[in-house]
């Protein structure tokens, strides 16, 4: 039986942090099962798996109200620029594609944020994949193929760990020891609820992570010695995981999504002049896949401690700009991609050096092959006939 | 006057990035040292906004990236 909790922020929440904010309730507290701003940033609605007692209602409000406290009190309005907008662009379907998609056998949900794709969505995601790949081929990018798992002391090294601790998913496996792993051999069982009961002392040490960003792992084999090259451009497509606690929802935010990369090093004129170049080569892309969306100055979600610092910061050098597809069935944008500057942050933090001596900057661009799939067909439906022609012939049975 | 907010402005720098003052010149500026980092250069602003009133918009993150461009700012505020 589940409750709802209402009462109102400490703090007014501007209208542009209240999806932020939000999206920050899930990690509250493990008993909240959805958390809402109202549209005016003056209430807060929780919805709570188990009725609370008045004091734990008391406790819970106050975990939120820091939360509110962190993110709002003097929050920097951002700046937004629109660098290109397309939502208007006509597209034909209107619906939720998810209850089709499930229909059609095209998802099967293994657990919250894990799905198999059927033929369908495979098709679409290798087409738009062939799309990504083209652009790194216009840049020359060399390909790479980079692990799943990542050592923690790498994540530690570039501030992970402060900065996204949210989302993290950690690895780990039975202890080198024979008794441990008999003895989990005979036992270990899950629960109606999914999870694994095992002993104390199972398990080894953490030193391992899913890894969060395809990027990153370029980096880590720069690291320590001067960059080969004037310039690097990379390359690869990799598996993501991000662990998004109750907001995990259908094909949209997924724990474990694709992402193709397209990855400059180098020169900071370098590296901007062709993130610039990239966005300006997919605007030619996305016209002809008949892509409604937006571009737009954003930020990376942040927790909620260093949220209103890193965030501004990024805001005012222009670092970070989304792709955001329309999602006419709810009136709402996705993010589908995103244009990227580090600056010199992985430079200095990861030792990688210019001929001078100096960090390099870096640079990428990203897209998240499932939610492309996932905004197309909120966009243009199953109709294929109805598709686009240049996504009809390439994402062809 | 200049050389003075040049000074308070150091102390105020080296302040926010927890470093020691001698380490912060009349000419540093964001990457000179570790420290003035992201992080760093938001710690700044914020302590720009503490003590003297300064707005911390993404215009004046954006422009106040060494010491001698803080003073210059603080300077113009003060001829307003």
């Amino acid at each position: 039986m589940t409750e709802k909790i209402t009462f109102a922020p400490a703090v007014p929440i501007p209208a542009h942090l209240i999806g932020q904010v939000q999206s920050k309730l899930a990690y509250v507290d493990e008993r909240i099962l959805r958390g809402a701003v109202s549209p005016q940033g003056d209430g807060i609605t929780l919805e709570v798996r188990v009725p609370l007692s008045p004091e734990e209602q008391k406790i819970l409000e106050d975990k939120v109200q820091q939360v509110v406290a962190a993110m709002a009190r003097g929050a920097l309005r951002p700046k937004v620029k629109i660098l290109e907008d397309y939502l208007d662009r006509p597209v034909p379907y209107g619906e939720d594609p998810m209850p089709e998609l499930e229909r059609r056998g095209e998802v099967f949900q293994e657990a919250a944020g894990i799905y198999t794709l059927g033929p369908l969505l495979t098709r679409l995601v290798a087409y738009f994949e062939s799309r990504f790949e083209e652009l790194a081929a216009s840049f020359g990018a060399q390909p790479y193929r980079f692990p799943t798992l990542v050592p923690a002391k790498n994540l530690a090294r570039v501030n992970y760990f402060h900065a996204f601790p949210h989302s993290l998913t950690f690895v780990t496996h039975l202890r080198s020891d024979l008794d441990v792993i008999n003895h989990f051999a005979e036992s270990a069982a899950c629960d109606e609820h999914g999870i694994l009961h095992t002993p104390e002392g199972t398990y080894a040490d953490v030193e391992t992570l899913l890894s969060p960003a395809v990027c990153y792992h370029l980096y880590f084999s720069l690291a320590d010695k001067p960059l080969p090259a004037e310039n690097v451009t990379a390359t690869a497509v990799g598996n993501c995981f991000r662990y998004e606690s109750s907001n995990l929802n259908s094909l949209e935010r997924l724990w474990n999504f694709t992402m193709r990369e397209v990855i400059f090093v180098g020169a900071k004129d370098f590296v901007l002049a062709n993130r610039e170049t990239a966005r300006r080569r997919m605007e030619k892309i996305f016209a002809e896949i008949g892509l409604a969306y937006r571009v737009e100055s954003a930020n990376d979600p942040f927790f909620v401690g260093e949220f209103r610092k890193q965030a501004a910061f990024q805001s005012a050098f222009d670092l970070k700009f989304e792709i955001r597809a329309r999602l006419p069935f709810k009136n709402d944008t996705l993010a589908v991609g995103s244009y990227n500057y580090h600056q010199d942050f992985f430079g200095r933090h990861l030792n990688i050096t210019q001929a001078d001596g100096s960090p390099v900057h870096t640079g990428c661009v990203a897209f998240g092959l499932e939610r492309m799939a996932f905004a197309f067909l909120a966009q243009y439906g199953f109709d294929e006939s109805a598709w686009p022609e240049a996504v009809r012939k390439g994402a062809a049975a | 006057m200049r050389d003075e907010l040049t000074a308070q402005v150091v102390g105020l720098v080296a302040e926010a990035l927890q470093v020691a003052p001698e380490t912060i010149e009349a000419e540093t500026a964001f990457g000179d040292l570790p420290q003035w980092d992201s992080m760093g250069h938001m710690e700044i602003m914020l302590a720009l906004e503490e003590r003297f009133g300064v707005e911390v918009s993404a215009e004046t993150i954006g422009a106040l990236t060494s010491v001698p461009l803080i003073v210059a700012h603080l300077q113009e505020k003060s001829d307003d």
